[in-house]
């Protein structure tokens, strides 16, 4: 099936995942939102997954996070730090979740509780997680919050999550994601809803809290923009499929697969003149439905081939770490 | 604007529609207001695209919804040729407004689901048009074909059978069946797919080309607005920060509003000077009780007593390029 993830460093990969795939028995048919997806994560890095809407990138948090519901079929092995976390049966070893994995959202209010103060959120975390005791927790919550830049933070611990601006309370959530010294984040869309003046200080401690404890990330993000520069690597999903994955410097500058430079072109620059004619991809992203064992972006790809409609490419490593889905590359002509 | 002034207005006969003074409160309880809008003044050519830009609550739909009277304003007025529209009746204004559409945000929620494709796009017509059945009918098509969709197809089917991108094109669709002279478009691509954004915004480009439209272009995406706009107006709190010609706005911003907001895109500019010390003040002040002076002084970073003091007025940087700032990043042209 898919070739072996890149190499990730001089020491072991932190996170495995091999042909992940995600299956919703819903009774209007199956929905097949993830397939195939394999990659390697090394301890403090960060993997940039981007993708459009619907290309199943929260699907395969959720399943790294143990978020899915009963009625999605789960394939394939996921193994963090050695041990086969699918296989994790006892509450002991369940307790994994929420301290050594964590994730934020994109919608803060889905991991705070409305009638809650913000304090008492945070230390019970530390509470049931840590089993710290009640005033170690308070006063573990006040530095928390103090790390990731709340102003004010004596007065915030007493405040419930409305009385914060939603920049505020996603700040709360990776909080409460830290508390426990995770080694793996991981941030779904975590400044989607805020504004670009909110999202770049939310990225930019990300980044810091990342660094300053060796944590590695998974960043999920629909803007090509969000990921340039802050993750080590890159993967580009659509229609439940890794289409590339490489490390973040060749597939801005030595992309491979048609979508990923289709998807770049189509943005509109800053740096464009105004009204410069954009790129479009013709037609949409699939429905679920309309997938199948062919490549989800045939319809819409101008370098398609006959093989394109009839299977799907396999992810191939050309040998430096750098994956890509495509029976017709870019660049394959030359050299 | 941050400021006041009508510095940045052109004359009035080279205008299709001009906004001076404009305010928008709304109540908050308690005898509080909210001043979503306070005091701006635009001006918008004939076959001009104005951009509209600030971050979320800085009052761009609510000027958007007062220029077409939904509601009228609580003061200011808003011209369109010789007549003040916040002057006119009901039953005027309703006449007027196959001029003057708007396209509100999130459309794809507020199509009809119960509606077939083709009595969505027919009912402006419904309400403002002369036309007969057929000639409706007719139109309709004509519309639908001019957004790219097929109306053999798309007529009797409903919304939800359509993806956000078509339902975004249907609504334009309907917004253009009456011919308007303006178009108010809020947000018209921010829910949609980046794959599917680029063919909106060309058509939008086309349609304008080819009908002769007026755009009101408003949207938080600044690479969006840049390609689109002919003129940008950044707002603030219910304020306007600085109007110019979208290359000069990205090229030299003159408010250390714009200067933030460009910092912040995520693929910076190597072009944009990164402005120090715009760390602090993450948090937008209360538009219930906004700061006094310059209302953007508690996040900036060139603030000054006077800037608490004094509320900055429009001046001019130079040809179609005015900023309401008391320090502004680029010398005015006094
Ligand atoms: N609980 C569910 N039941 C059925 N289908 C689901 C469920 N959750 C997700 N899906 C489907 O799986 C596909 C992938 O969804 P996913 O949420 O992973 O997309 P995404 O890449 O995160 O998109 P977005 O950018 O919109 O968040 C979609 O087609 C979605 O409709
Ligand atoms: N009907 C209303 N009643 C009370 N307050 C309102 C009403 N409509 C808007 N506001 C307030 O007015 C301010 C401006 O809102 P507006 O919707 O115009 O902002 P916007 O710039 O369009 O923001 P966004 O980018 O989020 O769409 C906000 O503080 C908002 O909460
Ligand atoms: S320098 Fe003063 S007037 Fe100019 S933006 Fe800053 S606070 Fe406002
Ligand atoms: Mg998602
Ligand atoms: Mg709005």
């Amino acid at each position: 099936m898919s070739a072996t993830p890149s190499p990730s460093g001089p020491v072991g990969p932190l996170l495995s995942v091999r042909d992940l795939g995600v299956t919703f028995r819903t009774p209007d048919g199956d929905v097949r939102a993830v397939d195939g997806v394999s990659f390697d994560l090394a301890e403090g890095r960060t993997l940039g997954i981007v993708g459009e809407s619907g290309s199943g990138k929260s699907v395969t948090a959720k399943a790294l996070m143990n978020l899915l519901p009963s009625y999605a079929d789960v394939e394939g092995t996921i193994t963090f730090d050695g041990r086969d976390v699918r296989a994790l049966a006892t509450a002991r070893e369940r307790h994994f979740w929420g301290v050594e994995l964590t994730m934020v959202f994109q919608d803060p209010m889905t991991s705070l509780n409305p009638v809650k103060r913000i304090g008492e959120q945070i230390a019970e975390c530390l509470r049931v997680h840590l089993g710290r005791s009640r005033r170690d927790a308070s006063a573990a919550a006040l530095d928390l919050l103090e790390r990731v830049g709340i102003p004010e933070p004596r007065k915030r611990l007493r405040q419930y999550p409305h009385e914060l601006s939603g920049g505020l309370r996603q700040r709360v959530v990776i909080a409460m994601a830290l508390a426990c010294g995770p080694r793996l984040l991981i941030a779904d869309e975590p400044t989607t809803a805020l504004d670009v003046t909110v999202q770049k200080h939310i990225l930019d401690l990300l980044d810091d809290l990342r660094r300053e404890r060796g944590m590695s990330m998974v960043l999920i993000t629909h803007d090509l923009g969000v990921v340039k520069g802050r993750a080590d690597d890159v993967m580009v999903m659509y229609g439940g499929r890794t289409m590339e994955h490489a490390a973040s410097g060749p597939l801005f500058t030595a992309m491979r697969h048609p979508y990923t430079s289709a998807l770049l072109e189509t943005i509109p620059r800053i740096d464009a003149a105004a009204h410069a004619r954009l790129v479009p991809i013709a037609g949409r992203p699939p429905n679920p439905s309309e997938l199948g064992p062919w490549c989800p972006f045939a319809p819409r790809c101008g370098s398609r081939v006959e093989a394109c409609t009839v299977e799907a490419p396999p992810l191939v490593d050309d040998g430096t770490g750098h994956r890509s889905a495509c029976f017709a590359p870019l660049g394959a002509g030359e050299a | 604007m941050a400021g006041s002034g009508k510095a940045h207005l052109r004359a009035a006969d080279e205008v299709l529609v001009r906004v001076e003074d404009l305010v928008v409160e709304f109540p908050a309880g308690r005898g509080r207001t909210v001043k979503a809008v306070s005091g701006i003044s635009l001006d918008i050519a004939r076959g001009e695209t104005l951009g509209l830009v600030g971050e979320s609550g800085c009052g761009k739909s609510t000027t958007g919804k007062a220029i077409i009277q939904l509601p009228p304003p609580t003061s200011g007025s808003v011209h369109h040729g010789l007549v003040d529209l916040t002057e006119l009746s009901g039953e005027a204004m309703r006449r007027r407004r196959t001029d003057v559409q708007m396209i509100f945000q999130d459309p794809i929620s507020s199509l009809n689901p119960r509606r077939t494709v083709g009595d969505i796009v027919a009912e402006p017509l419904r309400v403002w048009g002369p036309h007969g059945r057929d000639e409706q009918r007719a139109l309709v098509d004509r519309m639908l074909e001019a957004v790219g969709i097929d109306p053999e197809v798309a007529r009797d089917k409903h919304p939800h059978e359509f993806s956000g991108g078509q339902c975004q094109r249907i609504s334009i669709a309907r917004s253009l069946v009456v011919d308007p002279e303006l178009l108010i478009c809020d947000e018209p691509v921010s829910a949609l797919d980046v794959s599917v954004q680029a063919q909106i915004l060309n058509m939008l480009e086309d349609l304008k080309a080819e009908y002769g439209l007026t755009l009101v272009f408003i949207a938080h995406d600044l690479a969006v607005v840049k390609n689109v706009s002919d003129r940008v107006a950044v707002m603030y709190l219910g304020k306007l920060c600085e109007v110019a010609g979208p290359d000069a706005l990205f090229a030299e911003a003159a408010h250390p509003y714009t200067a933030l907001l460009l910092d912040s895109i995520p693929e910076p500019d190597p072009t944009v000077e990164l402005d120090e010390g715009l760390s602090e003040g993450l948090e937008l002040p209360s538009p219930i009780e906004p700061p006094s002076g310059c209302r953007f002084r508690t996040r900036c970073p060139h603030a000054t007593e006077r800037c608490a003091a004094e509320e900055p007025q429009m001046r001019r940087v130079a040809d179609g390029h005015h900023v309401a700032c008391h320090h502004p990043l680029v010398a005015v042209a006094e």
